[in-house]
């Protein structure tokens, strides 16, 4: 119910509908929960337990409380927010009958779809970037009171150079890098894939709950999905039941490791970002992404209203 | 010289859905075809439920027809380009709340491939032709339903189609917005625009189409032109003004003398509620 030429170019009416997906969530002041984010970045500095030992435990663990809250965070409001955007978008154009003057003018069906996933993930994008910002500068201010307070302790209890010096790289080790901009970016990743997923599940969905209640469902079995694969694979040998063999095939398949994404909890730690496990994440969060508005257009190309 | 393609060719339209019993299916349209010419305005009336919505989703691509082709200006109603050439208002649209009336003609037009100076000016036109101009940047949300309505006419005329499709343009509107909305309607006839419009209300499609259809229970059941579908072959009407009860007497005498003829009815004709409605709510606008 689709295909052949239009005026104007695919991208140019992709982009019309992501900007306005985009203006029609901000003016729905979604915007208000970077205030809570704020709130939360700001308290973290305060999760610091009291350290009665050596400079190196001074502030290394509020550090981390601030990355640890932030992240967090972040994975919360994006995993949310691009869930239940995608999720209300497409139901409301269909219910409103905004959807009827949109696809009688002259716009592919694929272009819908993917203009309105562009605008929730310009959405998630431009909310982890402020929430980012935000995070960064927080941690940026502690990691110098935190460095100040370290070597101030390390020079009254008479600490060679070489060791104040170590001392520094290990705390610097939870200052902001890029390594945890890397980190933000597996965020980011992970909830354009839930987006997407959304918007193939909101393809067949009659309401927004539903959408909302089978994508939460699905993120939360995709962090099952490399058990299920590893028990797809072992099953043989385990004689294991066909319908079990099929049922961990079908989520091995389907669904993304979000188990990958656990290099997150990794950088909160202080531990560096590998830059292939980066490259990995990026293939995986695109090759889903595609996957899943692809076989939204596949659905959606034959819905009839 | 006219274009010799049909602006709207339905041809044996059949249009099955699926009841919640699966197996059964529900026939809303049976082997319906209309051909509209370009410049012709065109009504498809009958009952809630008769299929005139579902003929009209069918020609903009919105369902796919059972069996049975539509073409616009030629062209399959399934494929994308079709509706290059059509602007289409459903039956009580909603509109984005959060766009004002500009917004969201600029972002239809936009849609449409048009951008810079040519969309700033088409929007102004627009929003001229339905006397929003005064609403241009207030938020959609706060329109009344008639001037969702004209804004809604608006957002299908964006792209300058030669075809209008509107589904019930005045339902819901009260008697001066429906006014307006017959008097656009008459503009777009005006202009050479071929409009195909569905309604219930009988006297407003009498009064802007030239051509209709009726259909019943998914069928075809009379169409053609307006004209020749209430004309009364063997009657004749004249109507007189400041007629003297002598002229009367007179003209009743000579039909009296004419083998064959007679007189069925003489009286003062009388204006329609809605006629009366607007003569007086427009004085109220006048003090």
């Amino acid at each position: 119910m689709n295909t052949t030429t239009a005026k104007g170019s695919h991208l140019g009416r992709i982009s019309v509908i992501a900007m306005h997906a985009f203006t029609q969530l901000v003016r729905m002041k979604v915007f208000y929960f970077l205030a809570v984010f704020a709130v939360i970045a700001i308290a973290s500095n305060f999760f610091d337990l009291p350290q009665h030992e050596g400079p190196e435990s001074v502030g290394i663990n509020v550090l981390r409380s601030i990355k640890s809250w932030s992240l967090g965070t972040m994975t919360l409001f994006s995993v949310v927010l691009s869930i239940v955007a995608t999720a209300l978008l497409l139901p409301k154009d269909v219910e409103d009958r905004t959807l009827y003057t949109i696809l009688a003018k002259p716009v592919p069906r694929f272009d819908y779809l993917a203009g309105k996933l562009l605008g929730v993930i310009l959405l998630v994008f431009v909310s982890l970037a402020l929430m980012d910002g935000l995070m960064t500068l927080v941690l940026h201010i502690r990691t110098g009171i935190v460095l100040d307070q370290q070597i101030e302790m390390a020079h009254n209890m008479g600490w060679p150079q070489e060791a104040i010096d170590s001392l520094k790289t290990e705390t610097m080790a939870n200052a902001p890098n890029w390594s945890l901009q890397g980190a933000v970016f597996a965020v980011f990743l992970r909830a354009s894939i839930m987006a997407s997923l959304a918007l193939l599940i909101s393809t067949f969905s009659t309401s927004t709950l539903f959408t909302t209640i089978i994508s939460f469902l699905i993120y939360f079995i995709g962090h099952f999905q490399a058990d299920a694969r590893d028990a797809y694979l072992q099953a043989g040998a385990a004689g294991e039941g066909v319908c079990a063999r099929l049922a961990s095939l079908a989520i091995s398949l389907v669904l993304p490791d979000f188990q990958l994404f656990n290099v997150i909890d990794a950088v909160i730690e202080g531990q560096a970002f590998p830059l292939f496990l980066l490259a990995k994440l990026t293939f995986i969060g695109l090759f889903y992404a595609v996957f899943f508005t692809m076989a939204s257009w596949f659905i959606f190309a034959e819905k009839e209203f | 010289m006219t274009d010799p393609t049909p602006a709207v060719e339905i041809r044996n339209l059949v249009k099955d859905f699926k009841t919640s019993f699966r197996r059964q299916m529900l026939r809303a349209v049976d082997d319906v075809s209309i051909r509209i010419m370009p410049g012709e305005v065109y009504g498809l009336i009958g009952p809630n439920g008769s299929g005139k919505s579902t003929t009209m989703k069918a020609l903009l691509g919105l369902v796919a027809p059972t069996a049975g082709t539509c073409a616009i200006f030629g062209k399959d109603s399934l494929k994308v380009d079709s509706r290059n050439d059509v602007g289409f208002l459903p039956e009580n649209p909603y509109f984005y709340k959060h766009l004002s009336g500009a917004e969201t003609l600029r972002f239809y037009g936009k849609l449409c491939g048009l951008r810079g100076k040519l969309l700033e000016n088409r929007v102004s036109e627009l929003l001229a032709l339905v006397d929003l101009e005064s609403a241009r940047d207030r938020r959609i949300g706060g329109y009344s339903k008639g001037m969702l309505q004209r804004i809604g006419l608006a957002q299908a005329l964006i792209q300058e189609p030669r075809l209008v499709i509107l589904d019930e343009p005045t339902a819901g509107v009260d008697p001066i917005g429906s006014r307006q909305i017959r008097d656009l309607i008459m503009k777009l006839r005006e202009r050479g625009i071929t409009v195909f419009l569905c309604s219930h209300l009988l006297e407003q499609v009498q009064e802007v189409c030239d051509h209709v259809g009726i259909i019943f229970r998914g069928r075809m059941v009379k169409e053609g032109r307006l004209e020749d579908l209430i004309a009364i072959e063997d009657q004749t009407e004249i109507i007189l003004k400041d007629a003297s009860p002598e002229l009367i007497s007179q003209i009743t005498a000579l039909v009296g003398s004419s083998a064959g003829t007679s007189i069925i009815r003489t009286g003062k004709p009388r204006t329609t509620l809605e006629r009366l409605f607007l003569r007086e709510t427009t004085k109220g606008d006048d003090r």
